[in-house]
């Protein structure tokens, strides 16, 4: 089902398979005589869904009469939950509901029609709070007890840098000029006493 | 159960299985986590007990409806005998079928939980018809909580509630009942060694400072005795001296 991982990449993801379209036909036949009336909006829901994948967030866009638009940054994920129904399944699709800390139960946002769901997921989840997959890789020796401490380190130190660094080398030297000064003064007191 | 019988019903339930995976792609591998080489991923399943409880809870529920039913159809029959009997039959039966599958469900159920923990989030996976996965960061949880009725005490498991920012309602109901995954939250159900699994969620979640939604800063938070974030060694001992230095000309 899943092409190789080699090949995946969420930022190429702009629409949706065309799969989807199929699976929100069978959704609408469950209505029975009210296929028309449900088919309509699935289908220009499917026509215009588009995806924008992006360093920082996720762009969703959806709708003609009514045009809506969500995104939503990587790092407010809050949890990522993974959906498979039977028919999905058969189709080979998933829904991946991604969540903020907002306060209503149903999902800020539902991805559908992504065919390597799964792949999609991880990568999500290694852009999430508190994964931090891949910047730990380099900076962060796995198996720390403080683990987290140091997370939060490495990330304000790249917060910081082009200013932080050469900042606080400046302040050593400042306080070492310091030091001496006052060293120097208490020595001469000392002398003339 | 007899011996034949039950090597029967093994038959038939590892059949069922088998279309399950072939036909339903009900995925038979338990859910992994993407974790950086190395580490370990701990996976693990409800505990036996958990189906001794669900099925005693079947047989209660089992028991009290039949009971109202059949006591419908004794009176239907004995009201009107030649069509209470062709009406009540099928009826009898139907149920019966019913009850059959609810208690293979129950099995399924049992076999589809699945829960997989790393050292920094955990993905619970449930579900046969529609297949839920929910992964949560340890970072993102706001709190846990371990919950346990009288008949769950009796059977020694407990099921460990984990919670992320954000309301809303759990979409019907109790967490546990109906299996369904509301948003905002993860439940580790029927587990043997919840207060365990409890502890260690906790344990993560104290190691990150950023847990929740992202904390006052520590230092703040634990007093003086941890050095000020920023500072790196060298200065602080460098403010030592000047101290010393300070205090010696204060002194002279």
């Amino acid at each position: 089902m899943n092409k190789d991982k080699s090949d995946f990449d969420p930022f190429q993801i702009t629409r949706p398979d065309r799969v989807l379209l199929k699976h929100y036909m069978i959704q609408a036949l469950f209505g029975g005589p009210l296929f028309p009336i449900l088919a309509l909006p699935l289908y220009f829901k499917y026509e215009t869904l588009k995806y924008r994948f992006d360093n920082d967030g996720i762009s969703m866009s959806w709708g003609i009469l009514f045009r809506h638009e969500v995104y939503l940054t990587y790092r407010r994920i809050q949890d990522i939950h993974l959906t498979r129904g039977i028919i999905q399944r058969w189709l080979g699709l998933s829904t991946i509901s991604v969540q903020t800390a907002s306060g209503s139960s149903t999902p800020e946002m539902s991805i559908e029609g992504v065919l390597q769901a799964e792949l999609l997921r991880d990568f999500l989840y290694a852009k999430m709070r508190g994964s931090h997959q891949a910047d730990d890789a380099q900076t962060v020796p796995s198996g720390s007890s403080a683990v987290g401490a140091v997370q939060q380190n490495a990330r304000s130190a790249t917060d910081l840098a082009g200013s932080g660094a050469t900042g606080d080398d400046e302040v050593l030297l400042l306080l070492r000029e310091i030091r001496d000064g006052l060293r120097a003064m208490a020595g001469n007191r000392g002398a003339r006493q | 159960m007899s011996e034949p019988l039950r090597d029967a019903s093994r038959w038939v339930y590892r059949g069922v299985w088998s279309i399950l995976l072939r036909w339903f792609h009900v995925p038979g591998e338990p859910p992994t986590l993407p974790v950086p080489s190395g580490e370990r991923l701990e996976s693990f399943a409800p505990s036996e007990n958990w189906l001794r409880y669900l099925k005693l809870n079947f047989w209660i529920l089992f028991v009290l409806q039949k009971s109202l039913w059949l006591a419908l159809c004794v009176a239907l029959i004995i009201a009107v005998p030649l069509v209470g009997l062709l009406l009540t039959l099928p009826f009898l039966a139907i149920l019966s079928l019913l009850a059959m599958m609810m208690y293979l469900a129950l099995h399924l159920r049992f076999d589809t939980t699945r829960y997989v923990m790393s050292s920094k989030s955990m993905r619970i996976r449930r579900g046969i018809w529609v297949i839920h996965e929910t992964t949560i960061t340890f970072e993102n949880i706001q709190n846990v909580s371990v919950s346990q009725g009288p008949l769950q005490r009796y059977f020694g498991i407990a099921d460990v509630v984990v919670q992320t920012a954000g309301g809303g309602g759990h979409g019907g109901g109790q967490p546990g009942h109906g299996g369904n995954m509301g948003a905002h939250f993860g439940l580790i159900e029927g587990i043997g060694n919840a207060q365990e699994v409890r502890d260690r969620i906790l344990k993560q979640l104290m190691q990150s400072r950023s847990a929740g939604l992202g904390d006052e800063p520590a230092s703040s938070r634990r007093g003086l005795a941890m050095p000020a974030r920023g500072w790196q060694a060298d200065q602080v001992a460098l403010l030592r001296d000047i101290r010393d230095a300070v205090a010696e000309l204060a002194r002279a």
